[in-house]
């Protein structure tokens, strides 16, 4: 009998729009001992199976209308609200994604823990906070004595989620759900907290459905994988067999859209390229499959430095005390210099807080710098007043983050297209920057006769391929891409990074790709920056700096980056 | 998603509050309010609301559906009239702090520095005065009328939505949408009015039908105090009369007033929710 | 050392906020008003006796030291004389203080526990009938004018039924409470539609974060989670809202006080008001605007103390 039984579960959203299935008809098991990988994408309903496990889904407006769920050969969609409360956190716990808000701000992080002790071991409060302190040192958390009495804002995002993994195994549980626990660190933090779980797993035989979209990930943790494709289950299987020899087109896409740290094509495979619309499979070209090795040729050498950073410093000041007077200084960005040259492309990682969001800003002059010169061509940036930065702007564009919040939502997509061609007096009449931007349309793979539309009507790729049509409409020579793919599906993300370089070759572009993805940097970029702390602590061509690193933090980096091969 | 039409939030909105009977009901309310409000200052109905047309202080029967005042009024015809009176104030009121509270709270919220201090200073200033005394000694220092009433409950409601106007353009100048029309070349203008501005605007809806109901609640205690209007009926007016009524057992006037109060005041509390619901686009986008 | 410096900045900041109360004071009474002089001596006072009582009450000033008068009586608590009675406002203020407290302060705190605890069994059963019918309630009450339940109230309970004091007051506990009674009751129902609905919404926006669905994973019950986790963190904007009232609880409440004839701070400015005791008007806008800023801070300072995360400076 397995741990873990799904069988044929069925689960619905009712809403006023109407009935969604978010999981279709899926079974599978987790077995004692066992870490299962579920992966999927965005909407896939891979987050509502897990959360239906433990009757977590909200219901109104989510239904579970029909299946199974065994725990040890008990149907667990049978038991009473009360019966599920006594196996929730005891037998059965749960990693969530976001360590920010999945701990409650207001009480310390050990009285969290010892909660679930107290509640389903009946220890008093000493022995709990004993206890808690034991499991704080258990998942690695440095003198959890003292850091007991913290609260969840004065940890790090590693710290808490090791406090939520300390709270879900404070019980034994015998199955521990995660839900891309994850997603929201950085690299290496990733790589501690991906050990810690097995580490934890192999100890107390538990076992383990490992919910995410990163199959990089999955190939390091999981036994057993599950895709998960449109609320259904598309395959299964061990995890070698899968990744060797996957079945189902979708997984075969899934697979190969996910750049390597080596031997990616020249443009990534795409989920598209093995699978139409309604879901037939398609052959792929070995042409199209070819790795492609970036050529640094002294031709390419010889193509002018457009922009040339030296010394460049953005501090931003701390006040404090009586008269709010300035004690010290936030070294955002200390000190950079580099040179890029024309038609290509510098990846700048790092991870969060490194300063090169700051950086690329700062380049553009959306943050004024504190010291240092950026040249453009035979322009200072940093010297230029108000008035001549407006003008030059059309030449130097940014694509942000969060497709969702760089649109705005109250205008057409015709309307946001045209505002910069307006502002620059491209186009002689409206109806000239009207059929730019169809064109645009066009170069971006959407339909021109959508530009009357909304942008709450696209979906988050269409969302990026907008705003990357916007910074082209100025016709740009050098474009900062800010984490412009980090938002998106790992098939999306494929897309556009594929958009990106067609572009660039189309419109010699010259980009900054700045992301924390260090297999994205490395696939698009011909120079990587790394930054730590404000500064540049290495910098090399993409082949120097990902196959002969020199600095210690980048060779830590490198070796934190899941290697996607699974364990055999 | 390629057979949805192409709408706006403001359609989708609209289309939304329209899905929603009771909402629907409200909007219909008051724009049937508005519509009574408009014949009445055009003079087309309750003009002759001070002719005695019957007995005094007649209860409501067929004739006469609220019954008559002491001076042998139609009390109905009061309440009609009444409506003119709730209605202007809620609309003048909004008119006067609209304008004062949004160009506050945007230049304040926009700019910051020591703009946005002037302005916390100066709303600060009025908020800690207690609103029904600044009412009350703005009333009454402007003489009674109308007049006063308007510019008396005006520059007291300026100061919430100023409050949330900044707040809100405080969030919204710092997404993407807005640096990206920095890194486009657009200037302060371009961003304020063209891009934030549109966006913080269903603010304004809601906090206007907020308005209309504060306005009327507040024409009845400023009337109470004999600095509402003069010699016309008013609600307020009405309401007041009542305290020497009541003792007599004359409920009518006090019932026809309030409930002609209630139904317009319950109308855009359940309407100021649907706009909420409605409006605020946290809701949208993000599970598209 | 922190704390005290934040308090003496917020503090230092009553300076400029009294300054602007006096100014728009000072606009309205001194500017606006005109002269008071015909009010107070009726219309067949002598030229002499009108520039007398100018001189008095130090109208034939400048305009700038009619000003600075009232930013000096906001330091010193100085504010003269009631032109109607003559006698010291600081006085006036101190013996009127204590019925308004005896109305406001136990309606105050009944009806914000009543709504508290209101809303925290709406917030559980959301969505469902009571919840509906809680909320519509709210408005309904939300929806009449406060004159109406004034105006009914005293005339059903305390004139048809006979059950309280229709008006009047006496000094002393229990005594007062004949007579505080009935209005009393009039604030709770005022107050508990727009509290139970605030209370609501900021609970309901804490039951959809993140971390309530970390304790429902970690086995809690509904109550627990929603007495403690969610109660907690709601508890931080309930006591902006409540704590910002209480200064304008020693105010009183100027309907109900004018009407029950209880001799409290609020009938006293209403009777300022109709008699053009301008002193007295300008003495509450300056100390209710102290008040004011003073329980803004206090609010901060308790924002610190029930959430970890803010940090005062």
């Amino acid at each position: 009998m397995s741990l873990l039984e799904v069988k044929n579960l069925t689960v619905e959203f009712h809403t006023e729009e109407g009935v969604t299935r978010a999981v279709n008809n899926v079974s599978f098991s987790v077995d004692a001992g066992e870490t299962v990988g579920l992966v999927g994408e965005s909407g896939s309903g891979k987050s509502v199976t897990a959360y239906s496990i433990l009757g977590l889904i909200p219901r109104p407006p989510g239904k579970i209308t029909s299946g199974e769920i065994l725990y040890k050969g008990q149907d667990l969609l049978k038991f009473s609200e009360r019966e599920l409360r006594g196996i929730r956190g005891n037998d059965i716990s749960m990693i969530f994604q976001e360590p920010m808000t999945s701990l409650n701000p207001v009480f310390k992080v050990g009285y969290q823990i010892a909660e679930a002790l107290m509640l389903h071991k009946g220890l008093n409060k000493t022995d709990a906070w004993n206890q808690a302190i034991k499991l704080m040192d258990q998942v690695g958390i440095p003198d959890p004595k003292r850091k007991a009495h913290a609260y969840p804002h004065e940890m790090s995002g590693g710290q808490k989620q090791r406090v939520v993994i300390a709270m879900a195994i404070a019980c034994d549980p015998k199955l521990l759900i995660c839900d891309e626990p994850t997603t929201a660190l950085d690299v290496t933090i990733q790589k501690q907290v991906l050990d810690l779980i097995s580490e934890l797993q192999h100890l107390y035989k538990m076992g383990v459905l490992f919910i995410t979209h990163d199959l990089a990930v999955i190939a390091d943790i999981a036994d057993d994988v599950i895709v998960m494709y449109k609320s259904n289950l598309v395959e299964q299987g061990k995890t070698k067999d899968i990744f060797e020899k996957a079945q189902h087109p979708y997984s075969k896409g899934l697979l190969s859209c996910r750049p390597g740290l080596e031997g990616n094509p020249k443009r990534l495979l795409t989920v598209s390229d093995f699978m139409d619309n309604s879901g037939n499979e398609l052959k792929v070209s070995q042409e199209r499959m070819k790795p492609f090795t970036k050529s640094y040729t002294h031709e390419e050498e010889r193509n002018p430095v457009i922009l040339k950073v030296d010394n460049l410093k953005t501090y931003f000041p701390i006040k404090a005390g009586f008269f709010r007077s300035t004690v010290g200084y936030v070294k955002a960005v200390d000190g950079v210099s580099f040179e890029l040259r024309k038609g290509k492309t510098l990846g700048l990682v790092g991870e969060s807080g490194c300063g090169k969001t700051t950086l690329g800003r700062t380049i553009l002059r959306l943050e004024e710098p504190t010291e240092g010169t950026i040249q453009y061509g035979d322009i200072s940036i940093n010297e230029l007043d108000k008035n001549d930065l407006r003008g030059i702007r059309s030449r130097l564009q940014i694509i942000f983050q969060d497709p969702y919040s760089s649109l705005n939502p109250r205008m057409t997509i015709g309307q946001i297209l045209t505002e910069p061609m307006e502002i620059h007096g491209i186009g002689s009449n409206s109806k000239e920057r009207l059929e730019k931007a169809e064109y645009l349309m066009g170069k971006v793979d959407l339909l021109p006769s959508h530009l009357s539309r909304y942008p709450h009507m696209f979906s988050g790729g269409q969302r990026q391929r907008i705003a990357i049509a916007r910074a082209l409409a100025l016709n740009p020579e050098f474009i900062i891409c800010d984490e412009s793919v980090s938002a998106l599906d790992v098939s999306v993300q494929a897309q556009v990074l594929n958009l990106l370089l067609d572009l660039q070759e189309e419109f010699d572009l010259t980009y900054i790709f700045i992301s924390h993805d260090l297999s994205v940097v490395n696939f698009i970029s011909d120079y990587v920056g790394v930054m730590y702390q404000g500064k540049i602590v290495e910098y090399g061509t993409a082949d120097e700096v990902y196959h002969n690193p020199k600095m210690d933090y980048t060779k830590n980096l490198l070796s934190a980056i899941p290697k996607g091969i699974p364990k055999s | 998603m390629s057979q949805k039409e192409t709408k706006s939030l403001w359609a989708e909105a609209l289309q939304r509050i329209l899905k929603d009977k009771v909402a629907t009901l409200s909007l219909v309310i008051v724009v049937i309010y508005a519509l009574i409000a408009l014949l009445v200052s055009l003079g087309l109905v309750a003009g002759d609301w001070a002719t005695a047309a019957g007995p005094e202080n007649m209860a409501p029967n067929g004739d006469f559906w609220l019954g008559t005042d002491f001076l042998g009024r139609n009390v109905f015809k009061k309440v009609i009239y009444g409506t003119q009176v709730a209605m202007s104030v809620g609309l003048v009121s909004s008119l006067i702090a609209i304008p004062i509270g949004i160009s506050l709270g945007a230049v304040a919220g926009y700019f910051g520095g020591i703009v946005d201090e002037a302005v916390v200073w100066f709303y600060t200033t009025f908020s800690s005065i207690p609103t029904i005394m600044l009412l009350i000694s703005i009333s009454f220092i402007l003489g009674k009328g109308i007049n006063s009433v308007y510019i008396a409950l005006g520059l007291t409601s300026w100061v919430h939505l100023c409050r949330l106007v900044r707040g809100e353009v405080i969030k919204h100048k710092n997404r993407d949408y807005v640096q990206a029309v920095t890194a486009i070349g657009g200037g302060h203008t371009k961003k304020l009015f063209r891009h934030i501005l549109p966006n913080i605007f269903h603010i304004v809806i809601i906090n206007a039908s907020l308005q209309f109901q504060v306005a009327i609640k507040s024409e009845v205690i400023l009337s109470y105090l004999g600095l509402g209007v003069q010699d016309v009926p008013s609600w307020g007016k009405m309401i007041d009369d009542a305290k020497q009524e009541l003792i007599q057992g004359h409920w009518w006037q006090l019932a026809g007033a309030t409930i002609a109060m209630f139904i317009i005041v319950l109308a855009f509390n359940i309407l100021g929710d649907a706009l909420r619901d409605a409006l605020d686009p946290k809701l949208k986008g993000k599970d598209a | 050392m922190q704390l005290i410096q934040y308090i003496l900045r917020r503090l230092l900041y009553l300076i400029p906020v009294i300054f602007g109360v006096s100014f728009v004071i000072f606009i309205l009474f001194n500017v606006v008003a005109g002269d008071p002089t015909p009010l107070l001596l009726g219309k067949n006072a002598t030229a002499s006796q009108v520039e007398e009582l100018r001189h008095q009450l130090g109208l034939d000033r400048s305009l700038a030291a009619q000003y600075f008068d009232i930013v000096k009586s906001a330091f010193t608590f100085d504010f003269g004389r009631s032109w109607a009675t003559k006698q010291l406002i600081s006085e006036v203020i101190v013996n009127r203080a204590y019925p308004s407290l005896t109305l406001t302060v136990p309606a105050f705190v009944i009806s914000t526990i009543l709504s508290i605890l209101i809303s925290l069994v709406v917030a559980y059963y959301r969505g469902k009938g009571l919840d509906t019918f809680i909320r519509v309630l709210c408005i309904s009450l939300m929806s009449v004018s406060s004159l109406v339940y004034i105006l009914f109230f005293q005339w059903f309970f305390a004139f048809k039924l006979g059950w309280f004091e229709i008006s009047g007051y006496e000094e002393g506990f229990p005594n007062f409470l004949a007579y505080t009674m009935l209005p009393g009751i009039i604030w709770i129902i005022l107050s508990l539609g727009p509290d139970i609905r605030f209370f609501r919404t900021v609970i309901l926006d804490e039951i959809y974060q993140d971390y309530v669905r970390t304790a429902r994973a970690k086995g809690l019950s509904e109550i627990t989670i929603l007495l403690k986790h969610v109660l907690r963190n709601a508890l931080i904007p309930v006591i902006t809202y409540v704590v910002i009232q209480i200064p304008f609880l020693i105010l009183g409440a100027l309907l109900l006080e004018s009407f029950f004839d209880i001799p409290g701070l609020g009938g006293t400015i209403l009777q300022a008001i109709n008699s053009s005791d301008f002193p007295v008007i300008k003495a509450f806008a300056i100390l209710s605007s102290i008040a004011y800023i003073i329980f803004n801070l206090i609010t901060d300072i308790l924002y610190a103390v029930v959430d970890p995360r803010v940090k005062l400076n």
